[in-house]
């Protein structure tokens, strides 16, 4: 059966398990980079950005969910999310993220000499964008 | 003396209020059903949170080989001179002395560190409204932040009021709880405190609570509660919390977790040489205030259950208070309306007699 070659997927946000299944692949953001994960990946622990996390296969069956801000513990044979929000990218509040793009960008324009308060801006600012991006996407295909 | 008349009015006004505590106690006891799922469910989060940081820990010296300082702010330990101290308390009253015990738990710490100076977060309505009396709010710097920085701000007094979290509770979500997380980091990392004790309601079950003062920061071992000071319940308010649970239907029982429990604490901390996609540092530095976020929504969670249950309990009680009232102005009444009938009874027998 495909059973040997299905990976279990766990992502569970601080209020709760959201998903606990298998899947065949899993697609998710990286704070580096989007990574696909499949049966006998290496052990790795990483940082999650913000972006979707992708699963095909399996009996969580094809799902995509928009994270933001956690982490990933990847071994042969599952997946474990760690994320702070999980949301549909349907259900994205598009307004809402133009406005955390704009306090983003006032942020930036405050952050004055200090490194860390820019690369806390340049953040929201990424989260705020590849949220937008995301909802775009979402309402294309839908 | 009190007539037969007056006595009924007396009965029909404590059935009602019997009515509503009566109410109020399925409502709480309805919430707090909900808030204790909540709480569970949100368990998996924070163990697998604290296992993947102790792993880490014990992976990557967190100590500097060369000058022995620690890597992270939040693991450096100082003399405490200026401490945060963050009371958990409710948003609303009937709740028996739910408000009151933080509030004791606090006041003791502060009167136990007399040579301390310490700065007050309060969340919840209820100890906001009590704290405002016995201390000031802290004076704004020029930028409308506190004075940043390990410089010690001017303080009017030794105790001060730094943030107020009124209606924080209801409607609570892990957001609320790390902006909140976020200062405290923030404070602490810029030396401007020197460690954060949280003072809240410990909810392990129904009958299994404790208030609870526990130090967040510094970050000493991960993983383990560095409690403070705790006060169990007594048996008899345990008693009391377990017969009002059980009058309205809500289990006693914490749900079996321990599966759940031991399976999360094994994120992050298998036998395998995991590659890092970032330095492990730096996943560390992204990690570490998140679980003191962690531990703070986790608190609050805690406390609003809690809250419940004392607000169920406190309820319970009035109920029952107010059944035996009713049963004893019944009794009264009905002995005076028998003596008036024996009256009556005597006036018209003599009265016949007399004929």
């Amino acid at each position: 059966m495909a059973e040997n070659n299905s990976i279990r997927v766990r992502l569970v946000t601080p209020e709760k398990i959201f998903i606990d299944g298998t899947a065949d692949s899993v697609s998710l953001p990286s704070a580096s980079g989007y990574l696909e994960v499949l049966y006998a990946h290496a052990p790795l622990l990483a940082e999650l950005g913000p972006g979707e996390v992708t699963m095909r296969g399996g009996d969580v069956g094809d799902r995509q969910l928009f994270v933001a801000q956690g982490f990933v513990e990847v071994l042969p044979d599952r997946v474990t999310i760690l994320a702070e929000s999980a949301l549909p990218p349907g259900e994205i509040n598009v307004p809402e993220a133009r406005q955390q793009l704009e306090r983003g960008q006032k942020m930036w324009n405050d952050a004055g000499d200090e490194a860390r308060l820019y690369d806390e801006a340049n953040r929201v600012i990424r989260e705020a964008e590849e949220r937008i991006a995301a909802a775009e996407r979402a309402g294309k295909s839908g | 003396m009190a007539n037969v008349l007056d006595l009924r009015r007396r009965i029909r006004s404590v059935k009602n209020t019997r009515q509503i505590t009566k109410a109020m106690k399925m409502v709480a006891a309805a919430k707090l059903r909900r808030s204790q799922e909540r709480a569970f469910a949100a368990r998996p989060y924070a163990r697998m949170i604290a296992s993947v940081l102790a792993s880490l820990v014990r992976r990557i010296d967190i100590y500097d080989p060369d000058t022995g300082e620690a890597k992270h702010p939040l693991l450096e330990s100082r003399p405490e001179k200026r401490v945060t101290v963050v009371m958990v308390t409710g948003d609303k009253g009937f709740a028996g002395a739910f408000n009151a015990n933080v509030l004791k738990a606090t006041h003791r710490f502060i009167d136990e560190r007399t040579d301390v100076d310490v700065d007050l977060e309060i969340v919840g309505r209820k100890g906001i409204g009590v704290l405002r009396r016995s201390y000031a709010p802290a004076s704004l710097a020029g930028d409308g932040r506190f004075a940043q920085g390990p410089q010690p701000r001017n303080r009017g007094a030794r105790v001060e009021i730094t943030g107020e979290h009124a209606g924080m509770l209801d409607n609570l979500t892990f957001e609320k709880a790390a902006d909140l997380a976020h200062i405290l980091v923030e404070r602490y990392a810029s030396q401007e405190t020197d460690a954060v004790y949280l003072v809240f309601n410990e909810f392990q079950s129904v009958i299994s609570q404790r208030i609870v003062v526990e130090r967040i920061l510094p970050i000493v071992e991960v993983g383990k509660p560095d409690i403070a000071g705790a006060v169990e319940l007594e048996r008899e308010q345990r008693e009391e919390i377990a017969r009002a649970a059980q009058s309205a239907g809500v289990s006693l029982k914490a749900e079996d977790t321990r599966q759940a429990d031991e399976e999360a604490s094994k994120f992050g901390t298998a036998q395998v040489d995991y590659i890092y996609e970032q330095p492990p540092s730096e996943l560390m530095g992204a990690l570490l205030p998140r679980y003191i976020a962690t531990q703070l929504f986790h608190a609050m969670l805690e406390s609003v259950a809690a809250e419940h249950a004392a607000r169920m309990t406190a309820m319970d009680a009035a109920t029952n208070n107010a059944s035996d009232m009713i049963d004893a102005y019944t009794l009264t009444m009905n002995r005076l309306r028998q003596a008036a009938i024996t009256k009556e009874i005597i006036e018209i027998v003599s009265g016949a007699a007399a004929i």
